[in-house]
């Protein structure tokens, strides 16, 4: 026995005969023991007791280097590697050989599976020879998150953060917080059969994130830039002038004596809006703005009416756009969505039609704040009427009128019959339309028929759908609307047609019977589709966030991790992460904040440190390392190459793009490798390098699937196979290795995306230099599912490799 | 889904149709006369027979006829070098394009056709699967003209801005392949683009713009007064809407307007100030083509020498 290995000892587990029944335990052990190595066998090493033996050997033995042979490490690894740190030593010093899956499991000849079992384990001892201690790479996380939007998504996700003790900085695009809910008026509820006020529910929230010293809002403000890494971003924000100073006390003088009326985007488009402007009334931050494209005086015209109207001499009309650069642990996105561009449907008329509006200018219509004051009206009578409103209410936007607008409607202008159509570019599989089902849409219909037949009892709603889905709890307020009178027709418009006098006639087939119709209308409603906001697409090429096929955020596992993004540290919720109801939306912004906080709280962040090694001694600073791309190499003013551990994936590229050998994979160094394949080898065996990510999972599987192949496949775990290079191939063949086969993750993550395409050329290029041998090595994706497919192939090869021995 | 860069301006097979060499000739002579203008690699191969659609759709060819005749075609235009099959007729070019698919997809059905082939010592008929792609070997002649936009508003010597044009897209190229059309199959615009870079004052939106011209094959002999009915409707919608041109792209649209609306005006009472054409005369005329020696307007039914005097002086 090699010197280096006098105080080694080897534990075996029984795993409760899962693996003492497939492998002589007592063979094994008087093999390894005559050869000078100590073995201890248990009945369950990863119980309590089974631990406490691997304990008491280490100081009793004063033992320094252990090897486990029990199941796959990904399932106990992280156990055992405590368990021999408590004992005092270092966690580089154990090596677990997977006699489980890779061997008992998977051999059904007992003298074989013994066999290799010798040859794992082997190996592993083979391996400690050379280890070295690894030291912890731990860093500090900035105590600070940053959410992107200032929605109902982003609020509560502030207000979580900022509850939970995490200093926060929630920056919005527009010159108010409240995002799209703002502009509903009113909002469904799952478990009452009314509507609630949505200004109600979010008023108190967006004056709590005023309120809140852990929040700092940064409105009008937009994200530009971000760099660093996960827990230590920097963010680039660039803060639009308001022309207003913070001393403003929002009593809407200025607005008053403005000229010029502007184009409202809160308001769909209406004009009602002056030049300085709230965004709503209830607008936070409570300060006006000036709209720098319409005002007067910033387009060079003598005006300035506002700034003399102004009490508090707030107008500053030689403010500028602001920098600013903030240091943050985490970041939440939450940039919301936009209404789909329902003209894309020429045959519904929207845009081409005056009484086609979509159901969030609706939403806007019926709102008490809204260009209506939540009057309902005909838009083809809309300035009429609106006049009329607007001379009883003062002036727009800004001044609270007691007046009761419902009063004013005589009957003109109001629509008698309203249809609805349900999935406007939604559940659509041709070119503009959304393949995905919008989610809120049936509900909002619901909601919308509820309110105007509550107001207008006389109303006719006929809702055109293709299914209802009302789903949970919503079904019972599906049952009142249904009781309340709506008319259901089940089926896709195919063109609404404009009268003369302004009234739509909606052409539909009832699928239910079969037949023609045309359902006569004075207000269509189209109920069009949720797709990623322009911000939320902004934000995903600014922050490199994957996205799915439609635009949205694509989180990383949809049910494990819902919120977590394609990158560490940047979490995502809300309708930028897939179309959902202002309830669904809540929910998942609590547990977008509960994630962040949990990123920043585990501070100093103890990272994986199977990452390059730089030999300084052999590095030439020739750069090419640079050329990582994940962009995890830098060269600092002392001439030094260094790698961010919390950027670097740990893939290895590194080792192939050094020409000089100085960089390593800690873990996965040369020699350690080299004297892994000594020990496995035999002549004749497949050896097989294996992706330690889903690749190795996959390889476990085949165990679990109760799959065989034959014995002489012999496994051994890489971070990729791009550690592997040519010296190491001669050295497997030399070793007996009959052939050698890459298996690798695909490229199903944003990670393996990158990772995959480098892994294929490497091994093309191997196959290159191999000359003659190149024949011998082999590549195989691995999927989860798929193991059989993967036994498959280790059984072909290794047959392949019994001939030629 | 087609994009307008995937359409090839070369090795085209410019496909005869029965119906517009029978009915309107002056379509396949503006086409030709706008694709020399324009540099488009195509030729006309006399080997070409039917592609029996007309046939097909009116009960009198079944399927597996069909599929022979255009796997017959289909070895007419490699054999020639000119595998784009390139129709003026959207019939032809739905017919061809489901035969390919049903060649490819179907073994039975193409060991039949080849089997046929052999036993009659037509070996070079053989169709191998994938001999041609559904997607990429097949195009109507409109999504040419749509491909060199452009270039025929650099060359366009009449300008028709002012003229109230509203387009007509043909169910066979929008319907039975819509998963493989340009552009939003429920917005079409091949039409109105090309029209407009002709100048033309195109109607966005009219009332039926989305309905058949009328025509339904078998429907116009069998039950004649529905198909009238219907284009009745469509007219009616188009006087409506004050156009005074209507542009189509399938010879059975053109006929079903053309020839029927003298018809219906009888029958029905009415009168409809519009003429109709196809888009290649269109572009011809704009581009400076004699009307009748190149468009053959004189085989029109309703006659354009009042729209011609108004516009093309």
């Amino acid at each position: 026995m090699n010197a280096a290995l006098d105080k080694t000892a080897v534990f075996i587990c029984h795993c409760s005969g899962n693996i003492s029944e497939h492998i002589d335990i007592n063979y094994l052990k008087k093999t390894l023991q005559a050869e000078g190595v100590p073995v201890f066998d248990y009945e369950y090493l990863c119980s309590r007791e089974g631990q406490t033996l691997i304990k008491n050997k280490i100081s009793e033995g004063n033992l320094d280097r252990i090897v486990i042979g029990s199941c796959t490490p990904s399932k106990h690894g992280t156990l055992f590697k405590k368990c021999i740190q408590e004992a005092g030593l270092n966690r580089a010093m154990l090596e677990i050989a997977n006699l489980r899956e890779h061997c008992a499991w998977v051999h059904p000849d007992k003298a074989e599976a013994t066999e290799k079992a010798i040859s794992l384990l082997r190996g592993k001892l083979r391996r400690l020879e050379n280890i070295e201690p690894l030291e912890e790479i731990k860093v500090d996380i900035a105590p600070q998150a940053l959410v992107i939007g200032g929605g109902i998504a982003g609020i509560t996700a502030a207000v979580n953060l900022a509850d939970n003790g995490i200093s926060t900085y929630l920056v919005e695009k527009d010159s108010s917080i409240g995002g799209n809910m703002a502009k509903i008026g009113k909002v469904f509820s799952p478990d009452k059969l009314a509507e609630e006020c949505a200004m109600c529910s979010l008023s108190p929230l967006m004056n709590e994130v005023v309120v809140n010293p852990k929040i700092t809002l940064l409105t009008w403000t937009e994200v530009d830039r971000l760099s660093g890494s996960a827990g230590n971003f920097t963010v680039r924000l660039r803060k639009k002038p308001r022309y207003v100073q913070d001393k403003c006390t929002g009593c809407g003088r200025c607005s008053h004596v403005c000229p010029v009326l502007v184009e409202n985007e809160f308001n769909c488009g209406h004009m009602d809006k002056k030049a300085i402007s709230l965004r709503f009334s209830q607008s936070v931050p409570k300060t006006y703005c000036i709209d720098p494209d319409h005002c007067l005086q910033l387009n060079g015209e003598t005006c300035g009416k506002c700034a003399e109207a102004c009490k508090s001499g707030a107008i500053d009309f030689s403010q500028k756009e602001e920098i600013i650069d903030l240091n943050v642990g985490a970041i939440i996105v939450a940039t919301g969505f936009d209404e789909y561009d329902a003209s894309q449907k020429p045959q519904y008329g929207y845009g081409i039609f005056k009484n086609v509006m979509t159901q969030m200018e609706l939403a806007r219509m019926l709102g008490i704040n809204g260009p209506t004051k939540g009057t309902l009206l005909k838009p083809s009578d809309f300035s009429m009427a609106c006049e009329a409103i607007r001379s009883s209410t003062g002036t727009c936007g800004n001044k609270n009128s007691s007046d009761n607008p419902s009063d004013n409607s005589n009957g003109t202008g109001t629509p008698k019959r309203i249809v609805m159509i349900q999935c406007v570019g939604s559940r659509d599989e041709k070119e503009g339309g959304n393949r995905y089902c919008s989610r809120y849409c049936c509900m909002a219909a619901l909601k919308h028929s509820s309110l105007i037949l509550k107001k207008y009892p006389d109303t006719e709603i006929t809702i055109c759908y293709i299914d209802l889905r009302a789903l949970g709890f919503y079904e019972n307020y599906y049952r009142a609307v249904q009781d309340m009178g709506v008319n259901f027709v089940r089926g896709r418009p195919a063109e609404i047609v404009e009268k003369p006098d302004k009234s739509l006639v909606v052409r539909i087939e009832d699928t239910l019977d079969q037949r023609i119709k045309e359902i006569p209308a004075d207000l269509v409603v189209l109920s069009a589709a949720m797709i990623p906001s322009r911000g939320t697409r902004k934000i995903a090429s600014v922050l490199n966030l994957s996205q799915d096929e439609s635009g949205f955020l694509k989180e990383r596992h949809s049910k494990l991790k819902p919120v977590d993004s394609s990158l560490d540290g940047i979490f995502v919720c809300g309708t930028a992460q897939s179309p959902k109801d202002v309830t669904d939306t809540i929910s998942q912004a609590g547990l977008a904040a509960v994630r962040g906080r949990a990123f920043i709280a585990d501070s100093p962040k103890a990272l994986v440190n199977e990452i390059p090694t730089i030999d300084q001694l052999l590095c030439t600073q020739c750069k090419e390392c640079l050329k990582c791309p994940f962009d995890a190499f830098s060269l600092k003013e002392n001439g030094k190459i260094v790698v961010d551990p919390l950027v670097c994936t740990g893939c290895g590229y590194c080792t192939e793009l050094c020409q000089n050998g100085a960089i390593q994979i800690a873990s996965f160094m040369k020699t350690q490798l080299k004297a892994e394949i000594e020990g496995i080898l035999k002549e004749g065996d497949l050896l097989g390098f294996v992706n330690s990510g889903i690749a190795s999972l996959t390889c476990d599987n085949i165990g679990n699937s109760v799959l065989s192949y034959p014995s002489n496949v012999k496994l051994i775990k890489v971070p990729t196979n791009l550690v592997v290079d040519k010296d190491l191939l001669l050295h497997a063949f030399k070793c007996g290795a009959s052939s050698v086969l890459f298996i690798e993750d695909p490229p199903d993550s944003p990670k393996a995306e990158v990772i995959y395409p480098l892994t294929v050329s490497h091994f093309e290029k191997l196959k290159k230099e191999m000359g003659d041998s190149g024949s011998r090595l082999y590549f195989k994706k691995a999927y989860v599912p798929n193991t059989k497919g993967l036994a498959g192939t280790f059984t072909s090869l290794a047959r392949e490799g019994e001939m030629i021995k | 889904m087609k994009t307008i860069e995937d359409i090839p301006d070369r090795q085209l097979l410019l496909f005869k149709s029965c119906m517009v060499g029978q009915e309107y000739p002056g379509v396949e002579t503006s086409t030709r006369y706008v694709f020399d203008r324009l540099g488009v690699d195509y030729c006309i191969n006399d080997e070409q027979s039917c592609c029996t659609g007309i046939g097909h759709y009116t009960d009198i060819f079944e399927g597996l006829t069909t599929t022979a005749i255009a796997a017959r075609n289909f070895a007419v235009a490699k054999r020639c070098g000119y595998p784009n099959i390139t129709c003026l007729c959207s019939t032809c070019y739905a017919i061809n394009k489901e035969a390919c698919e049903v060649l490819n997809t179907n073994t039975e059905i193409r060991e039949k056709v080849n089997s046929i082939f052999r036993e009659q010592g037509l070996e070079d008929l053989v169709y191998e699967k994938d001999d041609m792609n559904v997607r990429t070997n097949f195009y109507h002649a409109v999504e040419i003209l749509l491909s060199k936009a452009n270039k025929i508003q650099e060359q366009k010597k009449f300008d028709f801005s002012g003229v109230k044009v509203a387009a007509h897209h043909a169910c066979h190229y929008y319907k039975v392949k819509y998963l493989d059309v340009l552009g939003n199959p429920e917005n079409p615009q091949l039409i109105d683009t090309i029209a407009a870079a002709c100048g033309a004052d195109m109607v966005r939106w009219y009332e039926d713009r989305t309905l058949t011209c009328g025509m339904g094959f078998s429907q116009l002999h069998l039950n004649k007064n529905t198909s009238l009915q219907v284009t009745k409707k469509k007219l009616d919608s188009l006087q409506k809407a004050g156009v005074e041109l209507m542009i189509h792209m399938c010879p059975n649209c053109h006929i079903q307007y053309d020839r029927y609306q003298p018809v219906i005006e009888k029958e029905f009472g009415v009168k409809y100030d519009m003429v109709h054409m196809n888009i290649a005369q269109f572009v011809a005329l704009s581009m400076g083509a004699d009307p009748y020696k190149v468009c053959g307007f004189q085989t029109h039914s309703v006659p354009l020498e009042g729209f011609l005097e108004k516009y093309c002086q």
